[in-house]
């Protein structure tokens, strides 16, 4: 059967840019296949995906080399209508995708553009809704959704076409672990059935991988892996272990193997928690001892945040929660969960004065939020929200810095110090003479908590800080915020990444629609949940009771 | 996976899934209620609620926004149409009235503030330049010789500041309430009749206002955060402090302008005949009325410009304000635009269109 895509010799660099986005790629995908796309920040995932349906180069421009065939169509000469009947492709940003103002009609745009009859798109619309779970949102307004949600409408609207390709530009870097696995089972579903193959860019790796058929990696606009999952996740165990699965990485260190072999009998690394346990029930050679420690108790009583009886929403009829009561002491690290729309980023959003409560009242450092204004409350609680660019008013990542501390009067050797040391912890020498708005997605997010952490604010407030952030990066701002933590300073960070959480916080408080469902250290949260907790603790939870990350177990040999 | 299945439940039956704890709105003993079942029936319900509260705001709708889109712009174009043709002070101030009530009958006069800010801000130049510059009326109130030019301020030139400042408000508020009361796909489905392309600028442009103010307040929260003061000191400081702002909304204006196209592009758009797509909606009563009453108000509008009915004389003496209130096309007008308001009052037992 032929291929879906041939990319041959692809070469391309966007208009203006000093280095290629993508160099000499050759790919083929064949249908029913999961491609799963892996690599680091400005890797090239986002182009690639691009170059399938032809937007690059047709529509970005720039130099182009080489030539990609879908279904034997070129994607430069083909027109676009076409080529939308081939390839679906889902933004990594949802919010600046969607057309339409409304759920239904967003749906309908691609169909109607293809010329579907209107009694299709009716029909195709309904499927597309109760596919992903849109079906109660289907009047909502589009401003209205979550960002979750907003994610799953544009994925929704691309299903609606029945392309033969699906480009995913990390479609589950909004959702919760629920959402993001009923979505990535829905397209395992649609691909079976429909023998749609799937090319999906993800950084999460440990919620995909297992979906894979293929993982083709990307290193500076080079693919430089092609591989069969087994055979990459060999590669990655001596490369790259940050890209394997927790799971993976764990029985990568299995002893009593030569280097560099799986240290497994049929030669393969597990990726789920299924495969793990029926290779530890098959091979008893070796077994899992636990290596962490308790939890240390809170570092302090000093209270740097509380809420007190606090009703939040926008809709006095229709709170997002009730009677909160919460208390953040110093050196926490406090990761925040739940249900998208559960209403973490409005909670966290009253922290600074940036909304006011329904009821109750914040208290942020003795002083009562509603009497600071926020840029007052700045010198307390900086905050990164989840748009990064909002912060970007200066020409460069250095003038951002030295702006943001001279707004909080930190001058001379002071300031110097601090700027020094932000840009230390966050890896931002190479960025600091660069526009921040012209960063990639991952950077941008770390220019952006540059300028919120640089004066070391006594609480820091991070919603959704591993967006678009690769895994080195992520275990690197893990460790980064234990290390602030141990110096005293407070983090509270919105998250979706539980393998995150679970490395980074000190505590974990999951919200739901009630309010707060669980709040404690990350093992007493995550430790037996269902799906919000990590893949070593589902598959160790009656082994090693406790251990949530792979390197908190070792192996040793039974006899 | 139960998480889906409870809204795909929910989508399929709101209705249904709420039934056994009542209506769709909130109350402490229907909490209590929940309170006593699981969890899971209790997130149920929630998502239930969210979809009961879209369908009842969906059904619930007042003022213009209960009629079909289409008679909703009619209805709107004609007030646009009468508060531009109309130059009596008198008129133009009864046109703004109906404006203000049509707005406050669509339950959208909060929404509307934006607009009435820059009417009022608008009118209040016109109200101040006009007097001092239409200096061609008799009756001088006060005057005043700079060098060799001579101010005068005069009744007539008072009352056509007045009268343009009233005009000038009712055709801006009367173009709010497109806005407001016509959701911008449903403009664009009517405007895609004509052609797609110029209905979709059209669309996008009409967004740019909210999406612009909604970005800008993203900004200025991200800006305050960081502990910029942007609301301290003189005028000239503050504007200092937001000029850069500015430059910041335009790149994320831009960016979004390439990704929206982009994404556009990756769905087909552009390239061939498109189809069209709307759930169908009832004509009713209401519509009906409403429908017939502008479309009058409209003729009346046109036919009353072509006989000259809307001429009023400003200089050098005020010609009879009163007397066109007795005008017969001034009459079918006001009727044709008080109307819709009447029709699509809720005490009205006439049914709203429904999806």
């Amino acid at each position: 059967m032929a291929p879906l895509a041939v990319l041959k010799q692809v070469t391309y660099t966007y208009p203006g840019a000093a280095r290629t986005a993508l160099q000499t790629v050759d790919l083929t995908i064949d249908a029913a296949e999961v491609v799963l796309v892996i690599g680091g920040s400005g890797s090239g995932k986002t182009t690639l995906l691009r170059c399938l349906n032809g937007i690059v180069p047709r529509f970005h421009g720039g130099v182009f080399g080489g030539s990609v065939t879908v279904e034997g169509l070129d994607t430069r000469s083909e027109p676009s209508r076409r080529l939308a009947r081939s390839v679906g492709l889902v933004f990594q940003d949802p919010e600046s995708q969607s057309v339409m103002t409304g759920v239904e009609r967003e749906l309908a745009f691609g169909l109607e553009n293809l010329g579907v009859p209107s009694a299709d798109i009716t029909r195709l619309v309904e499927e597309a809704l109760i596919s992903t779970g849109l079906s109660h949102l289907r009047h909502a307004p589009l401003s209205e959704l979550s960002g979750g949600e907003l994610q799953r409408v544009a994925l929704a609207g691309v299903i609606a076409m029945q392309p033969r390709i699906l480009a995913l530009d990390e479609p589950t870097s909004q959702l919760d672990p629920v959402s993001s696995e009923d979505l990535l089972a829905a397209i395992r579903r649609l691909s079976e059935d429909t023998g749609a193959a799937i090319v999906l860019a993800e950084h999460r790796i440990e919620r995909c991988l297992h979906l894979a058929t293929r993982v083709v990696v990307l290193d500076q606009g080079e693919l430089i892996r092609d591989d069969d999952p087994d055979t990459f996740a060999r590669w990655a165990a001596i490369a790259r272990p940050d890209w394997l699965t927790p799971i993976g990485r764990l029985f990568s260190r299995r002893p009593s193997t030569p280097k560099g072999h799986p240290p497994t009998p049929d030669g393969r690394l597990p990726f789920t928690v299924k495969d793990a346990h029926a290779l530890l029930a098959r091979d008893d050679s070796c077994r899992l001892i636990p290596s962490w420690h308790d939890d240390p108790p809170r570092r302090s009583s000093e209270t740097v945040l509380s809420a007190e009886k606090l009703t939040i929403g926008y809709d006095p009829e229709l709170p997002l929660a009730v009677g909160l009561d919460l208390t953040v002491d110093r050196g926490e690290v406090v990761a925040l969960m739940g249900e998208n729309g559960v209403g973490k980023s409005t909670l966290v959003k009253h922290f600074n004065g940036l909304l006011r409560p329904l009821r109750g009242r914040v208290v942020l450092g003795g002083l009562d939020v509603a009497t600071l204004s926020v840029s007052e409350a700045a010198r307390l609680c900086g905050y990164l929200g989840q748009n990064p660019g909002d912060y970007f008013v200066k020409e460069s990542v250095a003038a951002e810095i030295a702006y943001s501390l001279a707004t909080l009067d930190l001058r001379g050797e002071r300031a110097a110090q601090l700027s020094e040391r932000v840009i230390a912890d966050l890896d931002l020498a190479d960025l600091l003479e660069r526009d921040p708005r012209g960063l990639s997605g991952g950077e941008r997010t770390r220019a952006a908590l540059a300028i919120v952490a640089c004066a070391e604010p006594p609480l820091l407030v991070l919603d959704e800080p591993t967006r678009g952030v690769d895994p080195s990066h992520k275990t690197g701002l893990a460790k980064l915020l234990r290390a602030w933590a141990a110096a005293g300073r407070t983090t509270f960070v919105v998250t979706h990444d539980v393998e995150f959480a679970a490395r980074a916080a000190s505590r974990v408080i999951l919200l739901g629609p009630d309010g707060i469902l669980a709040d404690g250290s990350p093992r007493h949260v995550l430790h037996r949940a269902l799906f919000f907790t990590t893949q070593i603790d589902r598959l160790l939870r009656d082994v090693t009771p406790g251990a949530l990350l792979d390197d908190e177990v070792t192996w040793e040999a039974t006899s | 996976m139960a998480s889906r299945l409870i809204h795909v439940a929910a989508g399929r039956d709101a209705a249904a899934d709420l039934a056994p704890y009542g209506a769709g709105t909130a109350s402490p003993l229907r909490e209590r209620t929940l309170a006593s079942r699981g969890p899971e029936d209790r997130t149920r319900f929630r998502a239930a609620r969210r979809a009961a509260l879209l369908r009842e705001r969906e059904s619930r709708r007042y003022g213009l926004r209960r009629l079909r889109p289409a008679v909703s712009l009619s209805c709107t174009l004609a007030l646009a149409a009468a508060a531009l043709v109309t130059t009596n002070p008198v008129q133009s101030a009864v046109i703004l009235v109906i404006v203000v009530t049509t707005l406050a009958a669509s339950r959208v006069l909060r929404a509307a503030w934006p607009y009435i800010r820059v009417s009022l801000y608008i009118a209040a130049v016109v109200l101040l330049v006009n007097p001092l510059f239409a200096g061609a009326g008799l009756d001088v109130l006060w005057g005043i010789g700079v060098g060799p030019f001579r101010i005068a301020v005069t009744v007539q030139g008072v009352v056509f500041g007045v009268g343009s400042a009233l005009r000038l408000a009712g055709v801006i508020l009367a173009f709010s309430l497109l806005n407001l009361c016509v959701d911008p796909d449903d403009q664009l489905a009517i405007a895609s009749r004509f052609s797609f392309r110029s209905g979709l600028v059209l669309s996008l442009a009409a967004r740019l206002l909210p999406v612009f103010s909604r970005d800008a307040a993203r900004i200025i929260d991200a800006q305050r955060a960081r502990g910029v003061r942007l609301d301290d000191g003189r005028a000239h400081h503050r504007a200092a402090l937001r000029l850069p702002l500015l430059a910041t909304l335009l790149t994320q204006s831009l960016e979004r302008a390439v990704d929206v196209a982009a994404s556009m592009e990756a769905r087909g758009y552009g390239a061939g005949r498109r189809t069209r797509w709307a759930r169908r909606r009832r004509w009713t009563p209401t519509d009906a009325a409403a429908l017939s009453a502008a479309v009058t108000a409209f003729a009346a509008v046109v036919v009353g410009a072509v006989a000259g009915a809307w001429s009023f004389t400003y200089f050098p003496l005020l010609g009879d304000i009163w007397s066109p209130l007795g005008d017969a096309f001034w009459l079918v007008v006001v009727a044709g635009l008080v109307i819709p308001l009447i029709v699509t009052m809720p005490w009205r037992p006439l049914p709203s269109s429904s999806r």
